[in-house]
């Protein structure tokens, strides 16, 4: 009997490489990584490099008040420039990032030794500008204590007194996962493609069947109906494997080609043997993905309609790996047994160079087999059912 | 040799098939005869064991539709109402594929097929693929799958709807050549004449129910009709206006 399972999956099989769709799918992701990802990544890379060897350009209104100041700024690698008449509105325009107001009694106030006032002008809804007001801010701090440390050692006052505690940090992010800040995105790469990457396949095994009139025919077959659930469920598996390892070759490719030490300074430290055991991890959610796919696929009477489902499910299907950031640095039981979100989590680890421990690969991967046998169990009690023939 | 006894289903409300009983022996040909949506698809879909009776039973070569529906399909060739083959296979795969699901051994299984071939003058489009081939080349291709295993009953669904006069007359002849093998052939159709033409024993359906069963001159005995469509009208118990 498990042979005439794999007669419906091997005709599957064979029906969907005449497909010229099937291949489009995995073509379409393997450019989507190494285009949209690569040119990502050096669209970045450049924009960082840009940002860190340009001078910073700064409109200031009333230089004539702050001569120091000004001439502090400039030690620093900062170009002046005088702002326009109505520094508020250039800003709002958006012809200048933030502008430097000093008013006239600026000169006298600091003089006497009162606290002098500047304004800053910047518009916080626009995140471009948020690193220049920063660094505006930084510089003004940093004037403001050298001019702070003088007036008080002319006091006779140990600058010292004012340094109640001094941060050291120690930062324990590996080079490795300073780099993948540039590749986050592929555990959701990798979710995306699982939940796509056949979908086609079993919309048109089943939905498609029933549209094109060939469903009741096949199943008047000697077969308990469930097993064409199942043969069907069984071909889409290699084609996402397939849409998967071609998008993981074309990241592998990624690495090897793009200058990363020269776009942001670090190699990420992960080859084709790390890109296998992602592989591996992801098969009970491929089988998952799978199983999903034939429930609405049954349920679903025509190609068109179970594609106005099968978007959404992979919507929430890749929606736990939105939420790795606010989860608890170390990995718990209950996140191991979601389905998906264990998978994600461990990814991120392998990526992030961290071990990763048997037991929880072994708990994510049971707890998502579990629950795609569950799904596969109500597929096949759709397909037993007379809805599915009936139109 | 297919029994029916007192089969009934309904869908909701509607009752679509009403206390049906009849046999359909070997080496005859049995033909539902009813208007359109009179329940004679439902009564097939019922025999091969898509659709579960509300009441009543059925048998195919004394196995019980309900009880045993794997061996009840291993004994049925069946041309459904749906004749839908797969547009990116070959003729030759279409039924090769029908062939491996009914468990057909390899070598015997190649020898049917070229016969099935040779028999529905398909050689010409025997490896072509199915994509865009005519409904007649279609429907030899849904033929020859269900005839693929030697089934020893054989249920046909309005066998020559869409057919041109040439195919037609192709279909009616095989129908007679399996007849002459001693198969039980179940079939139906709307069209008098073609089950006039075919059918050893004519069974009227109407909203249903059999209203008479017979053959050709038992159902213009009966109804005391002379010409046969009158006979059929006059078996239906309805009024002749669009329905």
């Amino acid at each position: 009997m498990i042979r005439k399972i794999l007669v419906v999956t091997q005709k599957e099989i064979l029906d969907h490489l005449r497909d010229y769709r099937t291949g489009l799918t995995t073509l379409l992701w393997g450019l989507f990584v190494i285009f949209l990802m690569g040119g990502m990544t050096m669209l970045l890379g450049a924009n960082l490099r840009e940002k860190l060897e340009k001078p910073f350009r700064l409109s200031v209104a009333g230089m004539e008040n702050a001569p120091n100041l000004l001439a502090f700024m400039a030690q620093q690698n900062v170009i002046i420039e005088p702002a326009p008449a109505d520094p508020k509105a250039a800003v709002i325009a958006g012809d200048i990032s933030v502008a430097l107001i000093i008013p006239p009694e600026y000169s006298e106030n600091f003089s006497s030794g009162k606290t002098a006032t500047i304004q800053l002008v910047y518009d916080s809804s626009r995140t471009s500008v948020v690193l220049d007001k920063i660094q505006v801010e930084e510089l003004l701090k940093a004037y403001n204590r050298y001019i702070g440390l003088l007036r008080l050692s002319v006091r006779g006052i140990n600058p010292r007194v004012i340094d109640v505690v001094q941060i050291e940090g120690v930062d324990t992010a590996t080079p490795q996962s300073k780099a993948l800040l540039f590749f986050s995105m592929l555990p959701y790469i990798i979710i995306s493609v699982i939940f796509t990457g056949a979908a086609s396949i079993i919309t048109d095994a089943t939905a498609g069947e029933r549209e094109r009139e060939s469903l009741e025919p096949l199943l008047i077959n000697p077969l308990p109906r469930g097993w064409f659930a199942i043969g069907k469920m069984l071909a889409a598996i290699p084609f996402t494997m397939l849409t998967l390892i071609i998008t993981l070759a074309a990241f592998a490719i990624l690495l090897r080609t793009l200058p990363l030490g020269e776009i942001i300074g670090i190699r990420p430290g992960f080859d084709a043997g790390t890109l296998a055991t992602i592989l591996l991890l992801c098969l009970p959610v491929i089988f998952l993905a799978a199983a999903l796919q034939t429930l609405v696929a049954s349920f679903t009477k025509t190609v068109k309609e179970a594609n106005t489902h099968l978007p959404y499910i992979a919507l929430i299907a890749a929606l736990p790996g939105a939420l790795i950031p606010l989860l608890p640095i170390k990995p718990a039981l209950w996140m191991m047994l979601t389905p998906i979100l264990g998978q994600q989590v461990l990814i991120n680890q392998i990526l992030h160079s961290e071990p990763i421990s048997a037991i929880n690969v072994l708990v994510a991967s049971l707890g998502t087999s579990l629950v795609s046998i569950g799904i596969t169990f109500i597929a096949v009690k759709f397909y037993e059912s007379e809805r599915i023939i009936s139109r | 040799m297919i029994q029916v006894q007192g089969l009934s289903k309904s869908f909701g409300k509607i009752k679509a098939v009403n206390q049906v009983s009849f046999v359909a022996p070997d080496g005859q040909i049995t033909g539902l005869l009813g208007p359109n949506g009179a329940g004679k698809s439902t009564i097939l879909r019922m025999l091969y064991t898509l659709f579960k009776p509300d009441e009543g039973t059925a048998q195919v070569d004394g196995y019980d539709v309900n009880r045993f529906p794997l061996e009840v399909k291993k004994r049925i060739g069946v041309l459904a109402d749906a004749r839908g083959i797969y547009p990116r296979l070959t003729a030759r795969e279409n039924i090769r594929y029908y062939g491996y699901l009914h468990g057909v051994e390899k070598s015997v299984l190649e020898k049917h097929i070229n016969i099935l071939i040779r028999l529905l003058d398909m050689q010409a489009i025997a490896d072509r693929k199915a994509k865009g081939f005519s409904t007649g080349e279609k429907l030899k291709v849904a033929i020859a799958r269900a005839l693929v295993h030697n089934p020893q009953n054989i249920l046909l669904d309005e066998p020559t709807n869409g057919l041109d006069v040439i195919s037609t007359r192709a279909m009616r002849r095989l129908i007679l050549r399996l007849k002459e093998e001693g198969k039980c052939i179940l079939l139906t159709s709307h069209i008098m004449q073609e089950v006039a033409a075919l059918c050893d024993h004519i069974i009227i359906i109407s909203q249903g129910s059999i209203t008479a069963s017979g053959t050709a001159d038992e159902l213009k005995q009966l109804t005391g009709q002379s010409d046969l469509e009158d006979a059929f009208v006059a078996a239906l118990g309805v009024k002749e206006e669009w329905g």
